[in-house]
């Protein structure tokens, strides 16, 4: 089938501002948006720029708005949309270096603020590792699942006006080390999210749940820091 | 660190090309509905004000809330707190009741509810005018 792509570019070195580019290929129903961008790339124009790696929705790299929503290109095929119009831009939010590439330092920046790793100076017992049970693993199964691609805090508009919110993606993974029962560091993350630009930032817009191609319920996570914030200044 | 290029321009720019879903519409209305109800509570006190002033000023006052056109503005009003209201409610159930998982059949539920209470509001609106000369 004969599908139309808008796609959104920006080359720095010669563009003074973005501009739209349409290009008309004939694609298989199947094919996945990143098979298209590829084909592009590959037959048509080869200065069209966007992240790749994996190409199978674990990397978290061709995160990308497409038809007006944050999503990775390899997890959406063409047959998902109904007409064979495509317009394919950027990450919203996010500064863009070229094309479809923009520049996740400040997401990244913000992550590191929540202390996105395992803090535990207590001994691990010397003949197993640290044991978690089925109840205890199951508070932060889904959170795990969190590929950081940027999807929600791209789509957040709380993210879009405050440049210092944390955002989905942080507060996400605050909540995956603060549920964690083999974890020792939840007092100084809640201290850290406990701030009008984090856990109280986010006005439950749910834009970050429709946009997680994890199909991660992030708002019910922040929702649950929020709870878990109240109880323990109670 | 560049941070988020855009500031009150916004919606303006990008970001009004986002999809609105359910729960972007809802915040979008709350807010909406909240600033109308803060411009409201300020008429309203300004009204009630003109008791000090004796019973002939607020009469006054009050046959102005008797015309037509505030009989359109006290309908719009009646549906902007219902709106305002009834969202709380589903806010309140995200925050502390795990209502994240079900807030569009909440939101959709909430709003057929409201679109009843508002019809029987109308109707009772309608039918009755505010009281003269109390």
């Amino acid at each position: 089938m004969e599908i139309v792509l808008q796609i959104r570019r920006f080359n720095p070195e010669k563009d003074k501002k973005p501009f739209w580019q349409p290009f008309r290929i004939n694609a298989d129903p199947t094919w996945k948006m990143l098979d298209c961008l590829m084909h592009i790339k590959n037959e048509m124009d080869g200065t069209l720029t966007f992240r790749k790696s994996c190409a199978h929705g674990i990397c978290g790299s061709d995160a990308m708005k497409i038809n007006g929503k944050s999503t990775l290109a390899c997890q959406r095929l063409v047959r998902d949309y109904k007409a064979g119009k495509f317009v394919i831009e950027p990450l919203p939010g996010f500064p863009v270096i070229k094309d479809l590439v923009v520049d996740f330092d400040c997401f990244f920046d913000k992550l590191r603020k929540v202390l996105p790793w395992f803090i535990n100076d207590d001994p691990a017992p010397a003949d197993s590792e640290r044991i978690q049970s089925p109840e205890q693993a199951e508070k932060i199964l889904e959170s795990v699942k969190c590929i950081l691609c940027g999807s929600c805090t791209s789509s957040c508009p709380s993210a879009w006006m405050n440049a210092d919110y944390l955002g989905p993606a942080a507060l996400l993974k605050a909540y995956r080390f603060i549920a964690d029962s083999r974890d020792r560091a939840a007092g100084e993350r809640i201290r850290i999210v406990n701030d009008h630009d984090g856990a109280w930032r986010c006005h439950t817009i749910f834009n970050c749940v429709e946009a997680c191609p994890k199909e991660i319920n992030v708002t019910d996570h922040i929702a649950r820091l929020r709870l878990e914030i109240f109880s323990r200044k109670i | 660190m560049d941070g988020i290029k855009y500031k009150w321009m916004a919606p303006f720019s990008e970001h009004f090309r986002y999809r609105f879903h359910t729960g972007m519409v809802a915040w979008g209305a709350h807010r909406l509905t909240g600033i109308g109800i803060v411009i409201f509570i300020v008429v309203h006190i300004w009204s009630i004000s003109h008791l000090g002033s004796g019973a002939d000023s607020f009469n006054t006052v009050m046959a102005l809330y008797n015309t037509p056109l505030f009989k359109v503005g006290e309908i719009i009003l009646y549906g902007t707190i219902l709106f305002h209201a009834l969202n709380g409610l589903r806010i309140i159930s995200v925050d502390f009741f795990g209502g994240a998982r079900y807030h569009k059949k909440l939101f959709w539920g909430l709003m057929a509810v409201g679109v009843i209470l508002f019809l029987i509001g109308v109707w009772t609106m309608l039918n009755r005018a505010i009281p003269m000369n109390v």
